[in-house]
């Protein structure tokens, strides 16, 4: 068996009275679609924001790779090939499209503001490299044909999928897509589906969080189960489908999760 | 109303390079003969027209440029910038007096100081945001000035005088009295902070401040370093604010800590935002309007900051993103098919 890409090992966090997140433990394998779901305030941000740095966990390690992310800093953490979206869209409205995928590309610049100012060739190279890799992206994406728009005129679900070429934008190895499918017709969701798969058939990691049951039924490997921020089941979709206790959990919102 | 900031754009980016370097040219050259128009409608009633050009209209300009790199790219309030001016005006003053360097000597040491302040200031203030930031910077400001009006060796009170004026260039003299000199010099400084923000603005640190005023959060979860780049504004916003202290300097021949108060910090914000933030054009504008008319016009001059107030509230009524605002345009969708 190869090491995870990342594991959780007891993660707790605190806020307050309340344990959002309480001894939760998993792991996501190397080009894996893990689903991570859970009624509203189970916790699932919470795990993408101590994933990814913005809250400091009480207790419990996350290791990224072999290495603890324990008090590093957030654009290291990015840097060090973890990206994410976000479940309330939060695109730089005032950029377009490209510039948007560009700024998370810079990420892996060599070149940096001095090298920029004086037209080094390095600064040149990097910029016409990068701004390629970015247009690429947004035609994988298929939102291509929007780049030179303001992020904040484009339509919803165009933000929605920028988002996630955004993220690619970092070169990250794992993933994290917050809600991509939030707001989506039937169509565009089985267009989304497609699009999870062939971003981990391109070699990412993909960490899912979703409350389309069967879209995220459809396109998980395995899924892992958040209830008032416990862990209250882990499997295969089928598996997770017919565990007792998570059609209790959801057995009150049973028409949110359809 | 016609959108001047859209029509100009488009007429640059519609012109080939040779069309570029005429329009650029022309404009360059328009500017830099406003000294021989004196006599004209442009003359004004009381100080002399050539004066003004230099200080306030040039002078503002320069600082103005500086100042938008700090708030208009990257978003952050500095209520405090008259600082740096201070700091490149007393390094000139202190080193022209106290030593022979002259002032293209001492120009490249008056703009490190700046920059060494600005990286004093920024380490611990932009670890803060929004008014925290603000009160920090304004408390910067003034105590720089309260530090020149105690210490001895910065003159207290009645500051330094004697400063020299800097040695010919080119057989070109600078006397005190030569205001045009003093004009083509900052104007050539001018130039030099818009080739500089420009450049910056196209490119990678562009973007990241960018990002940082649009949303600083996301934009260190989106791997871009915003504490440096923060740094970087500060730092070289500072450079500019101290370059035109230098020459401030070196023109009125005496600095005094009254020269370098938070009023000064307000009239140039004030440019930024009557201008348009974080439009460079915009802000050259600002600051154009704002320092030439209060000389232009008699009444003006004696309720400046009056008629600033006023301005400023009925701007942010009627057109808060200033006379010209950054807002982008869009090119149209690119036709996929029609490829
Ligand atoms: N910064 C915070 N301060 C206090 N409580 C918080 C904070 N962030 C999250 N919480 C709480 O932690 C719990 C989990 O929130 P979280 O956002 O992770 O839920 P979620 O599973 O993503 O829900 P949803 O499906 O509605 O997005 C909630 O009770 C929430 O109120
Ligand atoms: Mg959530």
């Amino acid at each position: 068996m190869s090491t995870p890409v990342m594991s959780l090992k007891n993660v707790t966090i605190q806020f307050g009275g309340v344990k959002a997140l309480n001894n939760v433990s998993f792991d996501i394998n190397k080009q894996e679609i893990l689903g991570l779901i859970g009624p509203n305030g189970a916790g699932k941000t919470t795990v993408f924001n101590v994933v990814t740095g913005v809250y400091q966990i009480s207790s419990g390690v996350i290791d990224f790779q072999g290495k603890s992310l324990a008090g590093v800093k957030r654009y290291r953490i990015t840097r060090g090939g973890i990206a994410r979206t976000f479940q309330n869209i939060r695109l730089w409205g005032d950029m377009t499209s490209l510039e948007n995928v560009v700024t998370a590309t810079d990420t892996h610049k060599k070149s940096g503001l001095l090298s920029g100012l004086f037209g080094m060739p390095i600064s040149r190279r990097e910029e016409k490299r990068d701004t390629t890799r970015a247009q690429e992206l947004l035609d994988f994406i298929g939102i291509g044909e929007y780049s030179d728009r303001l992020a904040k005129n484009l339509p919803y679900g165009v933000q929605r999928r920028l988002e996630i070429a955004r993220a690619l934008g970092t070169n990250p190895k794992l993933l994290l897509l917050d809600e991509p499918a939030a707001g989506f017709n039937p169509a565009e969701k089985v267009e989304l589906a497609n699009t999870i798969r062939k971003i981990r058939d391109a070699g990412y990691t993909v960490l899912l969080i979703e409350h389309d049951m069967s879209l995220v039924m459809q396109v998980s490997d395995r899924i892992v189960v958040l209830d008032f921020g416990e862990k209250i089941a882990e499997g295969t979709p089928s598996e997770v489908q017919e565990d007792p206790r998570v059609i209790e959990a959801y057995l009150g919102v049973q028409e949110d999760a359809s | 109303m016609i959108n001047i900031r859209d029509k100009g754009a488009q007429v640059w980016e519609n012109s080939g390079r040779t069309g570029r370097v005429a329009i650029a040219t022309l404009v360059i050259a328009v500017v830099a003969s406003l000294p021989f128009m004196g006599g004209t409608i442009l003359n004004t009633p009381i100080a002399s027209y050539e004066s003004v050009l230099v200080y306030p209209i040039a002078m503002f300009v320069l600082m103005a440029i500086g100042l938008n790199i700090v708030i208009g790219k990257s978003g952050l309030l500095d209520l405090g910038y008259v600082a740096f001016f201070a700091i490149g005006a007393y390094t000139m003053g202190l080193l022209g007096t106290k030593t022979g360097l002259n002032t293209w000597e001492i120009l490249p040491i008056g703009i490190a100081m700046s920059m060494f302040a600005g990286l004093v200031l920024g380490v611990p203030a932009l670890k803060l945001r929004g008014d925290y930031l603000a009160i920090i910077t304004l408390g910067f400001g003034e105590i720089v000035r309260i530090v020149a009006l105690n210490l001895g060796a910065l003159g207290r009170s009645e500051g330094i005088i004697g400063i020299p004026t800097p040695p010919p260039v080119f057989g070109i003299e600078f006397s005190f009295d030569s205001h045009r000199i003093y004009y083509w010099t900052l104007l050539i400084m001018i130039l030099l902070a818009i080739w500089m923000v420009r450049r910056l603005s196209a490119r990678r640190a562009g973007r990241a401040w960018e990002s940082i005023r649009q949303d600083e959060d996301v934009a260190e979860l989106l791997g871009v370093p915003t504490f440096r780049y923060k740094i970087w504004a500060f730092v070289l916003g500072a450079s500019v604010g101290g370059a035109a202290g230098v020459i401030y300097a070196s023109k009125t021949l005496f600095i005094a800590p009254d020269n370098f108060t938070l009023q000064i910090s307000i009239l140039i914000l004030a440019c930024v935002v009557f201008g348009g933030m974080g439009n460079i054009w915009g802000v050259i504008l600002g600051a154009v309007v704002l320092g030439y008319l209060p000389d232009r016009i008699r009444f003006l001059s004696e309720a400046r900051l009056l008629v600033f107030g006023l301005v400023l509230v009925l701007m942010m009524n009627l057109r808060p993103d200033g006379l010209l605002p950054r807002k982008k345009r869009e090119k149209a969708i690119k036709a996929k098919e029609a490829v």
